[in-house]
Formats: structure tokens, sequence, C-alpha cells
């Protein structure tokens, strides 16, 4: 065990002045189902570690047409709202119980693929993000939040503490392709969400896990299907957009090749739930 | 390093611990206060056999540091053994010969005991789900499935046949 002092803030405030004095010395943790593992491996050897459990940082809430996540509730608490029911579903194919109930929702975006399904959802839903420091704080799109594997547009003195979510009557379709029915790394993680101008589609969101260095958008199928009924030709040129745009990998799941394939299916999959004429299930 | 004292509650007493920052609480009990029951499997949280439970709910002790359970309440399968005999589900877990090499077994009983605390009643839907997170690499869990239906009818009053 290398590491020299653990903090335990009691607020955000406390949190940030902490931050704000270690600066990039500090392994800041959540839940620590990611940063714990390393740790014990001796992956990760930080001297200093700021653990989130404690700050206060956890609840949900409904507030102003929508709903507002704190960064270190964790996945069990998530399961418990009612307001966003996909988030539900993208947390109960989150991990293991023991897991849930220590993983947290803001963890879940620094989580690196094949991991991080609810930051999928959160993706197709256009959620937000509050990143805070001493100085202030800024709300940044998921979509912007993201810069690459591992990186991201938070600031060295600035944490994650909140997230936004709008509440719409929309569906949202969210399937996750593992190898296993629970507890499983995905093959790939799909989730999308159409609104509509009458019979015609006039915005779509297709968020893609475990087919890039983060969770990504793919634009061009969701261009694609602008104008649409969102009839069979429209979801086989976007299924097939998706597939060509997506970034997989090959790990210990599933080869580049198979995953490419397969979010060419779970895209196909995903939009049929949202067609005209689907079977209508609450999710 | 500055060792801290932090103090938590474990089986229905106060203990007090000398630690070294974020030492886990799967170290705590096995190197300090000699609960061995809380196994030492894959240290990632991917094998459950350190599941304990905090507060009633079950947690991966090998990924919390000690210093995150001040304050709280930390059941082990040692606080679960009744002085005499043996816990429902633990002897649910023999009559149904619910383990070979017994490595998993600490785990399962604790997450079993977390799972009908909050479904009196579970399916094999809703065990399998629970126990997604515990490996057992002996009984290939169709008897950690049955020992949980087991127990389920003992500690519902209505003690049933083991399950075949």
């Amino acid at each position: 065990m290398t590491v020299q002092a653990y903090l335990l803030p009691r607020s955000l405030p406390e949190a940030l002045g902490q931050l704000a004095q270690h600066g990039l010395d500090v392994l800041v943790m959540a839940g620590g189902t990611v940063a714990m593992p390393l740790i014990n491996d001796g992956i990760s050897l930080p001297s200093v570690v700021m653990g989130l459990r404690l700050a206060g940082l956890d609840g949900v809430e409904r507030a102003n047409g929508r709903l507002r996540i704190g960064a270190t509730t964790t996945l069990t608490q998530l399961l418990q709202q009612n307001a966003v029911p996909v988030l539900r579903e993208a947390a109960r194919n989150t991990a293991s119980w023991s897991i849930r109930n220590m993983g947290t929702v803001g963890g879940n975006l620094f989580t690196p693929p094949p991991g991080g399904d609810v930051a999928v959802a959160l993706l197709a839903l256009d959620a937000s993000v509050t990143l805070s420091s001493s100085r202030s704080a800024r709300v940044v799109s998921l979509a912007d939040f993201y810069t690459g594997f591992m990186t991201n547009e938070l600031a060295p003195d600035e944490l994650l503490a909140e997230l936004w979510v709008p509440i719409s009557n929309e569906p949202t379709a969210f399937l996750k392709y593992g190898r296993k029915h629970a507890n499983t790394p995905a093959v790939v993680t799909v989730a999308a969400r159409v609104t509509w101008d009458g019979p015609t589609v006039a915005d779509a969101r297709i968020a893609l896990g475990a087919a890039g260095p983060h969770p990504i958008r793919a634009r061009d199928a969701e261009r694609l299907l602008v104008g649409t009924d969102l009839g069979t030709d429209a979801i086989a040129a976007a299924s097939a957009a998706a597939a060509r745009e997506c970034e997989p990998f090959t790990d210990a799941i599933a080869t580049e090749w198979y995953r490419r394939r397969m979010v060419g299916l779970f895209v196909g999959r995903a939009l049929q739930q949202l067609a005209p004429g689907a079977a209508t299930e609450d999710r | 390093m500055a060792s801290t004292i932090v103090t938590f509650e474990l089986g229905g007493r106060e203990v007090e611990v000398l630690v070294r920052p974020m030492t886990t609480l799967q170290s705590v009990l096995r190197n300090q206060l000699g609960q061995t029951a809380t196994k030492d499997g894959c240290r990632q949280g991917g094998c459950g056999s350190c599941t304990v439970l905090v507060d009633g709910e079950p947690m991966a002790s090998c990924l919390l540091p000690i210093e995150d359970v001040a304050g709280r309440r930390v059941t082990t399968l040692e606080s679960l053994t009744p002085a005499e005999g043996l816990h429902p589900v633990q002897q649910a877990f023999v009559d149904e010969y619910a383990f070979q090499c017994g490595y998993c077994t600490p785990g399962m009983v604790m997450l079993s005991k977390a799972l009908l605390d909050h479904d009196p009643a579970p399916n094999d839907e809703a065990i399998g789900q629970a126990l997604a997170g515990n490996l057992c690499r002996c009984t290939g869990y169709r008897p950690i499935v049955d020992a949980i239906r087991h127990a389920s009818g003992a500690m519902s009053g209505h003690d049933t046949e083991p399950v075949r």
C-alpha cells in the first residue's frame, strides 16, 4: 500500500478546496469499482486519493423538467427512480448487485470501454454534466465531454458534481449485448431515441458503447434518419452507416470485426423498437 | 504515512482498528480482526468471494477503503452464524450440497441473506440476477439456487423438503 493520504471531504466545497490544493497529484475516486482494482494490483500508484463517498453528492430529484442526478448516486439508487425508465434499464444491465451498490453514475462516465453502459444511455438522452471548481461551475453537454480514450473536458481543479437529464415521454431504446445474461462486459451497447414531427423523424440520437474510445454518437446514422418515416429502408441505411462510422476494438470479449457487425445488428433492433407500429413498451 | 483509527460496527459490536490509509475492509477483517470467512479472491470486485453486508447491503469488501465504513454496520459470515447451530441459509447450503471446495460459500451466503431480506420468495430469475457477481467453479450453481429457495421456505415458516 503506497497511498500516503486518503482524503474524505464531507461536502462539495471541501472537496473542491482539497482538489485546488493537490491538483493533479490526487486521484479522485467515487465508488472505487474502477480505481480500487488498479490500486490493489499496483497498476495505479497514487500518493493521495480523494474519496467522494461521504461528500454528500448523491441523490436524484426532478428539477424544472429535468432529472438532477448527483455524481455519486449509486447505480442501485438509479434503479430506484421512475422519472427516466431507460436509466433503470441501463443500470440493471450494468455489473453485479454488489458493484451497483458501490459504483456511481458519475463514475460510470469515467469507466473505460467496454464498461460505461449507463453513460451510453445518458448520451442518447442528451444529458449534460456540471463541472465544478472552487472558482466556478460550468455545464457541458455529455456529447462534448469526451475528448478521447480516458480523456475528457475536466480541468485538473474540476470535479464532475452532477448530471442533468431531460425528462420526456419519448421512448428510448436500450440494448446491451454481452456474452452472458448478466454482469457482463459489452460486446456492444446501443441506446437510441427519435423525436417526431408528425409522421417523419425530426431528430435522432444513437449512442454506442464498446464501439469507440468512449461512448460515441453515430452521427452519420442519425443524419440519415431525419426526414424519414423510420421504415425498413431507413433503418437498414442507418444501421449500415453506424457499422461504418463506429470505431470498435478487439479485446478478450470480442473482436473489432465482430463488434462492427453487432453494431449494425443492434442499431437496427433498437430503431425497430422505436418505429411506428412497434410493440409499444414502456421503457 | 500516518495511521488513523477507524471505528465501525461489526456483528453488533463496535470495533476500533488502527490502519494505514485506504486499507481495504477485506484486509482489516482478515488480517487485523481474524475474520477469515471473507475470502481474498480476485481483489477486483469480480468474483464475489469477499462479499459482506454494509448497512445490510452487499458490497465487495476488497474495493472498500476501511475509512468509508466508519460508523457503519458491517455484517460478515462470522456475524451471521449463531452461537449454536447454523443460520437457515447456511443450513440450506448444507442440505442442498451447495458447495464443494467452499471458497465462494461465505460470499454466496452473505449475498443470499441480503437477497432474502429484500425478497423473501425470490424466483429463479431473481436469484440468478442477484448471484450474477458471485462465481462458483464447483457446483454449476443449480444447488446454490436450490439452497436459496429452500432457505426461503424455511425462513418464511413453510419448511419445505429440499428442492430436487
